[in-house]
């Protein structure tokens, strides 16, 4: 069980600015990995879904795309985001159905989505904005023999899914190792622990998270193998072309 | 025999785990049960088919090879054994090179053919079957040049494949109607393979942040054949003869399509012109009863996202350009279809409805159904066809309303 050690707030830093370094945290120009997502029901009963994952950055934007290989009725399905650094643009995306033969543009105003049906929405996997969240540092804390900042980000937008969350984020690191989530009546919804981080070819790269909804007791532990960081990969390889064929 | 003991030898080799690699080749596909109930009369079994559909890949660095080999076994009459793809691809720096069997895929619309032409149909059981299993493979030649995001594709297609029409048996077959039963001449309904009889098609596709498009052209046959009656009187009885000629002939096309973002929306557009077509004609005056004009065929859609639900709602139209009042099709044709899905339990239960509303003559098909995934890769589904109208497309298959079941495992 975490120990948590309960400090004076620091003034001198700003709940955006915390955030803002996590958000702007060194990834390397290139990465490559494979996803596993295990979703455990309040039962226990799991399902697995495995994925390959590619992403490059482009300058002001970021290019990914995620190849599905398990289960095997969603095998070769691939879909490629492009996002970008400015403030309200939206992603762009495109799914690729194999048994459709056909690449299909798709909206990307479903940030509130669950992925692949686990307990991660879009948005939990990484790229919410900063600005769109108003951020306050509520304390430091130890947690788990780390000291952490602990970051209230409260919705800009009423209607968000979360009414807010409460982030410990490593104080040299720049690495949230555990988030709260709270539903629109403020009640905690889920929370998501970081099981296994690493520093790959010179970077901080979450290796196991573990998302947990505590309302429907139910879990998905996504876990990141085979990490490859600035290995080159060529731009050209995150196009259509290689949705249908696969990045070999 | 050879090949069901070959494909069952390597089903059984399957059996050993879900996927198979062995030195990079790759062995996956799908069991399914399919069965399919007439709602009307005495509820008749219209569909009793249990598949076996391999993927089998195996690639060595720039080459590679696919094949989709698959079994169709019925109860009462021969299985069916098929290759729908077989195909070799080489990948070089800007250009991939697809030889062999295939089914080529174009345009943005859902469920209808506009620009998506080049493959043609198995009609054998009209629009139900998987649009996977409704393109039919054809001998192509295919060449894609890649520059950045943008896509130069050239498909030369050797040998002219017609759409596969339902059987006379079949409850899918409409019966031509004529005032006096036509006497038949098939003598023109081959198109032999040579060069000259092959077909070519181009399209330059472009994917950027703003907007997908494509554009296309294509000089192909028609895959269903004009129907040529000829009249005559027999000078014995004085009574009206009727010789009908089946032919396919050319048609030359032009289109392109277009994908965008606009909000939440995604907005969808397609469209083609068509020349050459052969349209049956009451003008007494013509020879053989048919008429050659141009048309376009378009669509406009959008898809959206409510409540969780995915929307897709489609505009299709054809116009016949330059159009008399004696051909027997209407001049405009109006389409509109429309998709609802959801999901539910974490993506485990699927509820879609997609229908055709045929605007013309008031028919439509009404296609809802539900699948649950009750293991990962193990797929029940129960859905029903409800055709309503009196005529027209849709509506000429009233008595065909059915509710089936798929019951499928893949591996």
């Amino acid at each position: 069980m975490a120990a948590l050690f309960v400090t004076t707030v620091q003034a001198e830093i700003t709940g955006l600015k915390v955030i803002n370094n996590v958000y702007n945290r060194p990834v390397g120009e290139d990465m490559q990995g494979e996803l596993n997502m295990t979703l455990t029901n309040s039962r226990g009963e799991s399902r697995i879904r495995k994925i390959k994952q590619f992403s490059k950055e482009l300058g002001n934007m970021e290019k990914k795309i995620m190849f599905f290989q398990y289960p095997a009725d969603v095998r070769n399905t691939s879909f490629m985001t492009w996002g970008y650094d400015e403030a309200g643009k939206d992603d762009d995306q495109w799914i690729y159905l194999p048994a459709l033969k056909r690449v299909k543009r798709i909206s990307s105003d479903s940030k509130s989505d669950y992925f692949m049906g686990s307990d991660f929405t879009y948005d939990d996997l990484g790229d919410r904005h900063p600005s769109d969240d108003v951020h306050k540092v509520l304390r430091e804390e130890l947690f788990e023999g780390n000291q952490c900042y602990v970051v209230e980000s409260i919705p800009k937008d009423e209607e968000y899914i979360y009414s807010k969350t409460i982030t410990w984020i490593i104080k040299d690191k720049w690495i949230g190792v555990k988030k709260e989530f709270f539903d629109e009546d403020a009640e905690l919804l889920k929370t998501l622990k970081i099981k296994k981080y690493e520093k790959i070819s010179g970077f901080w790269t979450i290796l196991h998270s573990q998302m947990h909804n505590v309302q429907k007791n139910h879990t998905t532990d996504m876990e990141l193998k085979n990490v490859k960081i600035n290995r080159g990969l060529s731009a050209s390889k995150f196009t259509v072309r290689m949705m249908k064929r696969g990045i070999r | 025999m050879k090949k069901i003991l070959f494909i069952i030898g390597v089903f059984l080799f399957l059996q050993e785990g879900s996927v198979i690699s062995a030195q990079s080749t790759t062995f996956t596909g799908y069991i399914r049960d399919y069965t399919g109930i007439l709602l009307k009369d005495d509820n008749d079994i219209a569909i009793m088919q249990d598949t076996l559909d391999l993927r089998i890949e195996h690639s060595r660095g720039k080459v590679a090879f696919k094949a989709n080999p698959y079994i169709h076994s019925y109860p009462n009459k021969d299985q069916e054994i098929g290759l729908r793809q077989a195909f070799m691809d080489i990948y070089l720096d800007s250009v991939d090179i697809r030889i062999g069997k295939q089914q080529i895929v174009w345009g943005k619309a859902d469920g209808v053919f506009i620009t998506d032409v080049v493959s043609p149909k198995d009609m054998s059981d009209f629009l139900l079957p998987d649009f996977e299993e409704i393109r039919l493979g054809i001998q192509v030649l295919k060449m894609d040049y890649y520059l950045g995001d943008n896509t130069a594709e050239l498909v030369w297609v050797s040998s002219f494949t017609p759409t596969t029409t339902p059987d006379a048996d079949s409850i899918w077959y409409i019966e031509p109607s004529f005032a006096v039963t036509p006497t038949y001449d098939y003598t023109k309904k081959e198109v032999s393979s040579n060069l000259a009889n092959s077909e070519v098609f181009f399209k330059f596709s472009a994917v950027t942040s703003m907007v997908d498009f494509e554009i296309m052209t294509g000089y192909m046959w028609d895959d269903e054949p004009t129907m040529h009656i000829k009249k005559s009187i027999d000078p014995t009885t004085n009574n009206l003869l009727l010789t009908g000629t089946p032919e396919y002939h050319r048609l030359k096309l032009g289109g392109g399509s277009f994908s965008t973002t606009l909000g939440g929306f995604v907005v969808r557009g397609e469209a083609a012109y068509y020349n050459g077509k052969y349209f049956s004609s009451a003008d007494t005056m013509l020879v053989d009863g048919v008429v050659e004009k141009d048309y376009i065929h378009y669509m406009l859609g959008m898809n959206y996202s409510i409540w969780d639900v995915k929307t897709s709602l489609q505009f299709i139209q054809q116009k016949i350009q330059d159009y008399d009042e004696n051909i027997v099709s209407d001049e405009n044709e109006d389409t509109v279809t429309l998709l609802l899905a959801r999901d539910f339990l974490r993506e485990t239960l699927h509820f879609e409805l997609f229908s055709y509303f045929d605007l013309n003559d008031s028919g439509s098909l009404i296609r809802p159904k539900v699948s649950y995934d009750l293991i990962d890769g193990f797929k029940v589904l129960v859905g029903l066809n409800v055709f309503n109208g009196e005529k027209g497309k849709f509506g000429q298959y009233d008595d065909n309303d059915m509710v089936y079941s798929k019951i499928k495992y893949s591996f």
